[in-house]
């Protein structure tokens, strides 16, 4: 199992957070109160391992978890310039009892407040779930931190977002917004690390679990280590056109310090993108276009094998509905690695075999029965090029008001252990879940 | 003798639906044209700008029930013309803070987004099909949004009393037949305000299938406003009853709220 060095400031973000939902004002002060705007939801979840390769911790099952999510909102009646900023706050947190590490967790999935100190700006400061872009479960510019665990092993979709401690400012000016987000305390990606699902170990070279014992090293907290996104949208009568920018780190610990000691690390990153959305010409449906260059600036020349090199994804996306709730969606997606040459003059035995083009394919069919109470649909990746596949069948039933129950499965496909789907190969697994909503 | 009776059968629906082919005289189709405009003006284009608050009782066959609340803003460009809505929904749990936001262009496809706050993202839907249900009701998006006029051909069948109203009898049929799931509907407009009394759909084979009915009519601020209607649908022996509250006109909305930012960060002051 890897051991993580965190950045204990890490936690000041959570601190910030409480602090501020201590700090806000008395009951009286409230325009609603907020013990009486209570939703969320109490789930049971199992999930079944279908291959059992040994490596990982527990080899029978992914997870077997109950969960509460409760949420509230209140809007602040004093003092009198909260309330003349239209101020809101939102809580989100998650109680976990995990029967498989035997533990019990909370988590705050959100704690912000947003304002507007004049009517063109909104402000959004505190713990939030940040997302953006045109891909469906396929990320360029979203940058934001991401959950692949959860999605692998049937969690719902809305925990494949890790929400960020962020101060958000978005500007209007119609038909023209802009979005500028910094994020002081660095969230990565979870990683694969071997407890639920094995992965590859590049230095093992082979498929690992629980022994793999790398090391992630995070970011130091310090003022230039601050992330910076920005986004800015028009709308051409239908047709979204966003430009973004990021600078800060890859999210993935795509960087090796020290071999030694399997050590890696999280190198910095820039990414500049573009992304068009809107109406298909004559056919109907939607169609979406998307590009970002992402520039490795720790590896411009593309020379050390051990940090990631720059490149340009590029994506292209349709969806359309057909009568009787029938919508399908079709993904193209590239990745050009830039410097290829010198990735593979300088690229030693051991390292893993990549393809200057990378691509891969999606597909989304759902289908809606029983008046939209019954979702069954199946999410498709498929890379020609890693000769690897993901398939996310899913029958979703909406009981009534209250009560909804999913089955599901993940399966993976690959003829390599070091693609990313190949890698998850022995972790096929299936999943059950009961929500009540209140 | 059963492929004679099925034969006999088939002959008597070519004659049946060649009956409802005899063509309508201009004079009947001018005058349902008519009407039809006024309706549509009346019911999807009240006023300027409109906010309400929309209860919606699902009821199947089992009787089991199924409730959804939303706020409905709407933003007119001209009557008969260019529309937005905006929906936010309360209730049921599962879907409380989801939102809605539908540029509406008559004669194309609208241009249509859903916001879920649990990924805080903007998805755009594609609308080629209208005819789906709206939120798991009997209503579908047409029916909550208004179908475009000159998808039909409407024509006047004649004059009634309903109950105390007096009404037209409209029949409406799609000009591209097969692209919606009913063959005809009939109209029961109310001549003192327009709006609709009774809708009845009919398939392709003729057969009713499907009941509209408003229940209530309010005047609100000088309009006169549907604020409780039924849909029923015979066949699955289901019906979703809509209830209408705190409706009201020309309050000041604009173009602005129909912006992401809207889906993102709704206004208190228009969703509550």
């Amino acid at each position: 199992m890897d051991s993580v060095k965190k950045n204990s400031w890490s936690r000041i973000g959570l601190f910030l957070a409480a602090a501020l939902f201590l700090a806000l004002p008395g009951k009286d002060a409230l325009a609603d109160d907020p013990t009486k705007n209570i939703h969320g939801f109490a789930e049971a979840v199992y999930g079944p391992k279908l291959d059992q390769d040994g490596l990982t911790r527990k080899n029978d099952f992914n997870f077997m978890e109950q969960r509460l999510q409760l949420k509230t909102s209140c809007r602040p009646d004093q003092p009198e310039t909260l309330a003349r900023w239209n101020t809101e706050f939102f809580y989100k947190g998650d109680l976990l009892v995990d029967e498989r590490e035997k533990t019990a967790r909370y988590n705050i999935r959100e704690a912000n407040g947003v304002f507007s100190p004049f009517s063109w700006i909104d402000v959004k400061l505190g713990r939030q779930i940040l997302t953006w872009g045109t891909g469906d479960l396929l990320f360029i510019n979203d940058v934001f931190p991401k959950d692949f665990e959860s999605f692998f092993v049937g969690r719902d979709d809305e925990y494949l977002k890790v929400p960020s401690d962020a101060s958000k400012f978005s500007l209007y000016h119609p038909p023209v917004s802009v979005d500028l987000v910094l994020i002081p305390f660095f969230t990565p990606d979870t990683p694969l690390d071997g407890d639920r699902l094995s992965f590859y170990d590049v230095f093992l070279g082979r498929l690992a679990g629980k022994e793999s014992g790398r090391l992630l090293t995070e970011p130091p907290l310090q003022p230039d280590s601050t992330e910076v996104a920005a986004r800015v949208t028009r709308n051409f009568s239908g047709t979204e056109a966003a430009l973004y920018g990021f600078k800060g780190t890859f999210n993935q610990a795509r960087g090796i310090k020290n071999e030694d000691n399997k050590e890696f690390f999280y190198p910095r990153l820039a990414v500049y993108g573009s992304s068009l959305r809107g109406p298909a010409p004559f056919v109907g449906g939607i169609v979406s276009g998307e590009i970002g260059y992402l520039d490795s600036l720790e590896d411009r020349g593309g020379t050390d094998r051990l940090v990631e090199n720059s490149a340009i994804k590029y994506l292209a996306g349709y969806e359309r509905d057909f009568p009787e709730d029938l919508r399908v969606g079709i993904q193209y997606f590239i990745e050009q690695i830039m410097d290829f040459d010198a990735l593979t003059v300088n690229a030693r035995g051991g390292d893993v075999p990549r393809d200057r083009f990378r691509q891969l394919m999606t597909l989304r069919i759902t289908k809606l029965f029983w008046l939209q109470t019954l979702e069954a649909s199946l999410f498709t990746f498929y890379s020609p090029t890693d000769d690897d596949a993901h398939l996310r069948p899913r029958l979703g039933w909406k009981i009534n008001d209250q009560w909804t129950a999913t089955v599901g499965a993940n399966w993976f496909l690959g003829k390599h252990d070091w693609t990313e789907f190949g890698q998850l190969e022995n972790n096929d697994n299936v999943y059950a879940r009961v929500r009540y909503h209140f | 003798m059963k492929t004679l009776r099925i034969g006999l059968a088939l002959v008597s629906l070519l004659c049946m639906s060649g009956m409802g082919l005899e063509s309508a005289t201009a004079a009947e189709t001018s005058a349902g044209s008519a009407v039809m405009k006024e309706t549509i003006a009346a019911y999807y284009y009240a006023r300027t700008d409109a906010k309400s608050e929309i209860r919606m009782r699902i009821v199947n066959r089992q009787g089991q029930t199924r409730e959804r609340r939303l706020t409905l803003l709407r933003l007119d460009k001209a009557d008969g013309g260019e529309q937005s809505y905006y929906i936010y929904f309360h209730e049921p749990a599962d879907v409380q803070g989801m939102s809605f936001l539908v540029l509406k262009h008559p004669g194309g496809d609208d241009d249509r987004w859903l916001y879920l706050p649990a990924i805080d993202l903007v998805k755009r839907i594609a609308t080629s099909d209208k005819r789906t249900s709206f939120a798991g009701s009997d209503f579908t998006y047409e029916d909550v949004s208004g179908r475009d006029f000159d998808e039909d051909e409407h024509t006047l069948e004649g004059e009634e009393t309903l109950g105390e109203h007096s009404v037209f009898v409209i029949k409406s049929t799609p000009k591209r037949p097969g692209e919606v799931e009913f063959g005809t509907r009939k109209f029961w407009i109310d001549k003192a305000t327009h709006l609709p009394l009774k809708v009845e759909h009919y398939d392709l084979k003729g057969t009713l299938y499907k009941v509209y009915e408003t229940q209530e009519i309010q005047n609100i601020e000088g309009t006169p406003t549907i604020t409780k209607a039924v849909m029923k649908d015979l066949g699955n022996e289901r019906f979703t009853e809509l209830t209408i509250k705190s409706v009201s006109y020309d309050g000041g909305i604009t173009a602005d709220l129909f912006q992401e930012r809207s889906l993102r960060r709704p206004s208190p002051q228009w969703i509550q």
